[in-house]
């Protein structure tokens, strides 16, 4: 019986394997030539140097189980390619490494000669485990509740309604506006802003968009996509539908996704290949909208509210693979007084260790203590007081390095900063003439 | 040459682009799932940098790290060249000027060395080790041996027989080990370009 389940679980994650399997992968599996070149490139072998964690031995569990049904030599002669079949013991070897040792950021993929796509490799890995039932129960748990409050939409929504009037009275106190409002269900509106479950991801976005006279609306739902995790297209296109509806519903001309990455990965790039092509509206990041804010000078900011010298970590999903490197910067040099780059930054910015998930599961707290090792030194080494981010995890992870290594910085996220510098200059103009000078 | 040396070559060569044949039709089989997002930069201009400037050694950090690493592969895989380019002259070789005779064994000979060079470190060094399987190390030793054996070839003819078996075997052994990450190295930097040039994060395309 036992092994009859055995067989079953390991069908299971192989089928995976092959509905995976198109042109990007088979070129990611078959063109590693095992130089080993992309080690150092890895947050987690920089913080940990063992074999293992070289990018190229991660993908090797997968490679083995595809040559072993896919290699003719592989077929016949396992033992020269490292073909091998796949058993349950392996599943599990593979869960800790697919979910827990990768985090998706491809910063070995843009430094491999080859532009291996270890990522996608470690995206099947995650379809193959979470078919098979050895994903992480927490990110399963996530992602299930996410889509059942989809489906129970308008049963959340009067105490959502009652959970929004809250905050809009905190955003009137704090900016000293009693006509701000944070519209929900607005139809007509240019924006659907998505936030994450979390007062810090609205109240400052209700802020930026009142003075910047924006049309905007808030979503019903939380940007985060635990299915992109799990590797899962069915589940992760489930939860970008309720956002992909609300927004065809209300008529915006685009969804604006809070500060965090995945979710800029979920909905502005994967979701147009889940729902068969692009959406009649944009999806940009508020980070974009902020660069472009600054811009046109739809935002009075004073960076004299921000002193302290600024050091900004890149999300892996924001920048690298998301191209938005310039966009912070605009924001961070307009709201700061003293920004200095971390190095190395940018598209070759090391991932913080935080991201694919592991920020939620929390037995892997050590783990993705241990990853962020060299994110940690990168800290020290800016010597800067503030570090910014742009996405909720890496801020979580940011936060949990900063007390294990003793850092001594605050972190905080980039509306944060653009809130501070815009109150600061609407209370400078609220100044007499001669004081404000 | 004789003619059945010419034929065993030609024979090579033959199962080597059927082999890689299979494996072009193997992958032209599977599906092509393009990104459907609005694109943010130029997926076209992302390509071509991903085979110019994007393989040059102060594109990637990894390659300004370990230069010699990666010089170490430009020779041997340069070498390789000369070695399949002498091979192909081979059937020409009483005419071949001896300029062009001394380039090709000096270039088989630098890639040799790299060669090797590189099988020792993948012997010694332990990550490397760790992530090897005997077809790497076996597929790198072939080839190292078979351009050994050209460098010895142009400069000492009597060696044509080794050079030309050797060339064989590294023909055929194409398509059925670790060599044919030549053949999907173009497929792999294609579609490195794609994704990375419609994101706008190479190709020097201002993002949108």
């Amino acid at each position: 019986m036992s092994e009859a389940v055995n067989t079953e679980t390991i069908n299971t994650a192989l089928g995976a394997l092959e509905r995976a399997l198109d042109r990007r992968l088979i070129a990611a599996l078959e063109v590693c030539a095992r130089c080993g070149i992309c080690a150092d490139s890895c947050h987690v072998y920089a913080s940990d140097p063992k074999p293992a964690h070289v990018p190229a031995a991660r993908a090797e569990q997968v490679r083995a189980v595809y040559r072993r049904h896919h290699d003719p030599l592989g077929r016949l002669f396992p033992w020269l390619v490292g073909a091998k079949d796949l058993t349950e013991v392996d599943l599990d070897a593979l869960t800790e490494t697919a979910f827990a040792s990768c985090t998706l950021c491809r910063r070995c993929t843009i430094n491999c000669p080859f532009g291996v796509d270890t990522a996608l490799i470690m995206r099947a890995a995650r379809s193959m485990l979470t078919a098979a039932g050895k994903a992480p129960e927490m990110l399963v748990m996530l992602a299930d509740a996410a889509i059942a409050r989809g489906e129970n939409a308008d049963e959340f929504r009067e105490i959502y309604r009652e959970i929004v009037a809250g905050l809009e009275r905190d955003a009137q106190e704090r900016l000293g506006d009693p006509t701000l409002r944070i519209p929900l269900d607005q139809e007509g509106a240019d924006i659907l802003y998505v936030g994450l479950s979390g007062a810090h991801t609205i109240l400052p976005a209700a802020i930026i968009f009142h003075e910047a006279k924006a049309s905007w609306t808030l979503s019903m739902f939380e940007a985060s996509n635990y299915g992109l995790f799990l590797g899962d297209p069915t589940k992760a296109k489930a939860i970008a539908r309720r956002i992909v509806d609300e927004a065809l519903r209300l008529g915006v001309k685009e969804v604006v996704l809070t500060e965090c990455g995945h979710a800029y990965t979920a909905l502005r790039w994967e979701a147009p290949n889940w729902f068969g092509g692009e959406f009649p509206f944009k999806i940009r990041s508020i980070v974009e909208v902020l660069a472009d804010y600054v811009r046109e000078g739809r935002l009075d900011l004073d960076p004299s509210a921000n002193t302290e010298p600024v050091t900004y970590h890149d999300s892996c999903n924001l920048a690298r693979n998301g191209g938005l490197v310039d966009a912070p910067r605009i924001v961070l040099r307009a709201a700061v007084q003293n920004f200095v780059e971390m190095n190395p930054h940018g598209k070759e910015n090391f991932c913080c260790g935080g991201g694919g998930g592991l920020v939620a599961v929390p037995e892997w707290f050590e783990t993705r203590m241990r990853a962020g090792r060299r994110k940690a030194e990168q800290i020290r080494a800016a010597a800067a007081p503030v570090v910014a981010t742009s996405c909720e995890n890496c801020n979580l992870q940011l936060t949990d390095l900063n007390g294990y290594y003793d850092l001594g910085v605050k972190v905080m996220g980039l509306m944060e900063l653009v809130v501070n510098a815009l109150l600061a200059a609407k209370q400078r103009q609220a100044l007499p003439l001669e004081e404000a000078a | 040459m004789t003619t059945s040396w010419a034929a065993i070559l030609l024979g090579a060569l033959a199962l080597s682009v059927w082999g890689l044949g299979g494996h072009l039709r193997k992958t032209l089989a599977r599906p092509w799932r393009p990104e459907q997002a609005r694109q943010a930069g130029s997926p076209g201009r992302g390509v071509v940098y991903a085979f110019t400037w994007g393989m040059a050694p102060w594109a990637k950090e990894s390659t300004r790290v370990h230069l010699l690493a990666y010089l170490r592969g430009i020779v041997f895989h340069v070498g390789i060249a000369a070695g399949f380019i002498g091979l192909a002259l081979t059937l020409w070789s009483p005419s071949i000027p001896s300029a062009v005779r001394w380039i090709i064994a000096c270039g088989a000979f630098v890639g040799a060395l790299a060669g090797w060079g590189g099988l020792i470190a993948r012997l010694m060094e332990h990550n490397l080790r760790a992530v090897s399987t005997p077809d790497d190390l076996l597929s790198v030793a072939l080839v190292s041996a078979f351009l050994s054996a050209a460098a010895a070839a142009w400069w000492q003819p009597h060696w044509n027989a080794v050079h030309l078996a050797l060339g064989a075997a590294t023909l055929v052994a194409i398509p059925l080990t670790k060599i044919r990450h030549c053949f999907y190295f173009f497929f792999s930097r294609y579609f490195f370009g794609l994704f990375y040039g419609r994101r706008g994060v190479i190709g020097g395309v201002q993002h949108e």
